[in-house]
C-alpha cells in the first residue's frame, strides 16, 4: 500500500515534464531537481537545557561578575553595589519613605519563603513536567509503533504475494478434478443409454417369442379338442367309469382284508 | 576606516567606541525592523532563563527587580519632595 502512494507521488510529480517537455524522458526531469541540500537544523529538535543561566542573589547574572572579574577581581561587583546603594541613598536619588520599610520586609519575607520551600516547589513542579512529558513520550512511541506494525504489514503483504502461486495450483487442480468427474459422469450416462437401448430390442424379441409359442399351445390345443369327436368321448366316459368299477371292487376287496 | 570586517556585521561588543554612531545609524529602525528586535530580546531572555528544565525564581526575579527599578524612575519626580534634607 506504501508503494502505491509512493508510484502515485511520482506520477504527480512527472506531470508537469510531461506538460514543459515532451522530448525528455520521464525521468531526466528529476534526476536533475535536488532535494535536502542544506544541513538539517533543528531536526531533531535539540533538547531543552538543564538549568538557566546563572544568576548571583537572584537579581544579577553571572554574566556581570565575568566581566568585571579581570580588573577587579572577586569582590569588585559587591564593592560597587555597595559603593552605588551608599551613594544613591546619601544623595537621596533613592529617597527613604514608610515604603521602604514595607519593602524591606516584603523582601525579607520573600527572601526566607524561598530559601525554605524553594527545593521542594522545584521538585513538585519537576514531577508534573515529567508526567507532561511522559504523556507525550508516550503518544509518540504509540505512534511510532503504529507505523512500525504498518511496515510490518505491508513486508508481509508484499511476502505472500511471492506466494500467490499456491492459490492458483490449488484451484488449478480443482477445476482438472471437476472436469475428470463431469466426463465420467457422461461416459457412464452414455454407457446406461445404450444398455437401456439394448434391452429393449431384446425384450421386444423375448415378448414376440412368448406370443408365438402362447399362440401355437393355444392353437394345438383348440385342434386337439376339435379332433375328439363326440362319439370318442362318449366311449372315453364309458372305460373310464368301468375302470373306476373295477378299482372300486379292488379296493373293497383290500379293506375287507 | 579603521577596522578591516565591514562595520555592519558587527556585533555591539566588537563595534569600537568611536564608531558606535554609525553603528546605531546602521540599524534596522523600520517597524518590522523594531518589533523584530523587541521580539529577538525576548526570545534570548526567555530561552536562557525561562526555557529550561529546571528554571529557577531568577527568571521572574529579575523581571520583577525591573519592572521595580522602572516604576521607581517613573515616579522619582513626585518622591522627590518627600527628601529629608533639600541639599545634598
Amino acid at each position: 500500500m506504501l508503494s502505491r502512494v509512493v508510484l502515485s507521488a511520482a506520477a504527480a510529480a512527472a506531470a508537469p515534464s510531461l506538460k514543459n517537455a515532451a522530448a525528455l524522458g520521464p525521468g531526466v526531469l528529476q534526476a536533475t531537481r535536488v532535494f535536502h541540500t542544506g544541513q538539517p537544523r533543528l531536526a531533531p529538535v535539540p533538547p531543552l537545557p538543564e538549568y538557566g543561566g546563572k544568576v548571583r542573589l537572584g537579581l544579577i547574572p553571572e554574566e556581570f561578575f565575568q566581566f568585571l572579574y579581570p580588573k577587579t577581581g572577586v569582590t569588585g561587583p559587591y564593592v560597587l553595589g555597595t559603593g552605588l546603594s551608599l551613594y544613591f541613598l546619601s544623595k537621596e536619588i533613592y529617597v527613604i519613605t514608610p515604603e521602604t520599610f514595607s519593602t524591606i520586609s516584603v523582601v525579607g519575607l520573600m527572601v526566607y519563603v524561598i530559601k525554605k520551600y524553594g527545593a521542594s516547589i522545584g521538585e513538585f513542579l519537576d514531577k508534573l513536567n515529567e508526567e507532561k512529558i511522559a504523556q507525550l513520550e508516550e503518544v509518540k512511541q504509540a505512534s511510532i509503533k503504529q507505523i512500525q506494525d504498518a511496515i510490518d504489514m505491508e513486508k508481509a503483504h508484499q511476502a505472500l504475494v511471492q506466494k500467490r502461486h499456491y492459490l492458483f495450483d490449488v484451484q488449478r487442480n480443482n477445476i482438472a478434478l471437476a472436469l475428470e468427474v463431469t466426463y465420467r459422469d457422461r461416459l457412464y450416462r452414455a454407457y446406461k443409454e445404450v444398455k437401456n437401448r439394448l434391452d429393449y430390442h431384446i425384450s421386444v424379441q423375448n415378448m414376440l417369442r412368448r406370443k408365438e409359442e402362447e399362440h401355437m399351445m393355444d392353437w394345438v390345443e383348440k385342434h386337439v379338442v376339435w379332433s375328439i369327436s363326440a362319439q370318442q368321448e362318449k366311449e372315453t366316459i364309458n372305460k373310464c367309469i368301468a375302470d373306476l368299477k373295477l378299482l372300486a371292487k379292488k379296493a373293497q376287496a383290500q379293506s375287507v382284508m | 576606516m579603521a577596522s578591516l570586517v565591514p562595520l555592519k556585521e558587527k556585533k555591539l561588543m566588537q563595534v569600537k567606541l568611536g564608531e558606535l554612531p554609525n553603528w546605531i545609524l546602521m540599524r534596522d529602525f523600520t517597524p518590522s525592523g523594531i518589533v523584530g528586535a523587541f521580539q529577538r530580546g525576548y526570545d534570548r531572555y526567555y530561552n536562557k532563563y525561562i526555557n529550561v528544565r529546571k528554571g529557577s525564581i531568577s527568571g521572574i526575579n529579575m523581571v520583577l527587580a525591573a519592572y521595580v527599578v522602572f516604576s521607581y524612575c517613573i515616579s522619582y519626580k513626585e518622591l522627590k519632595h518627600e527628601r529629608r534634607r533639600k541639599y545634598h
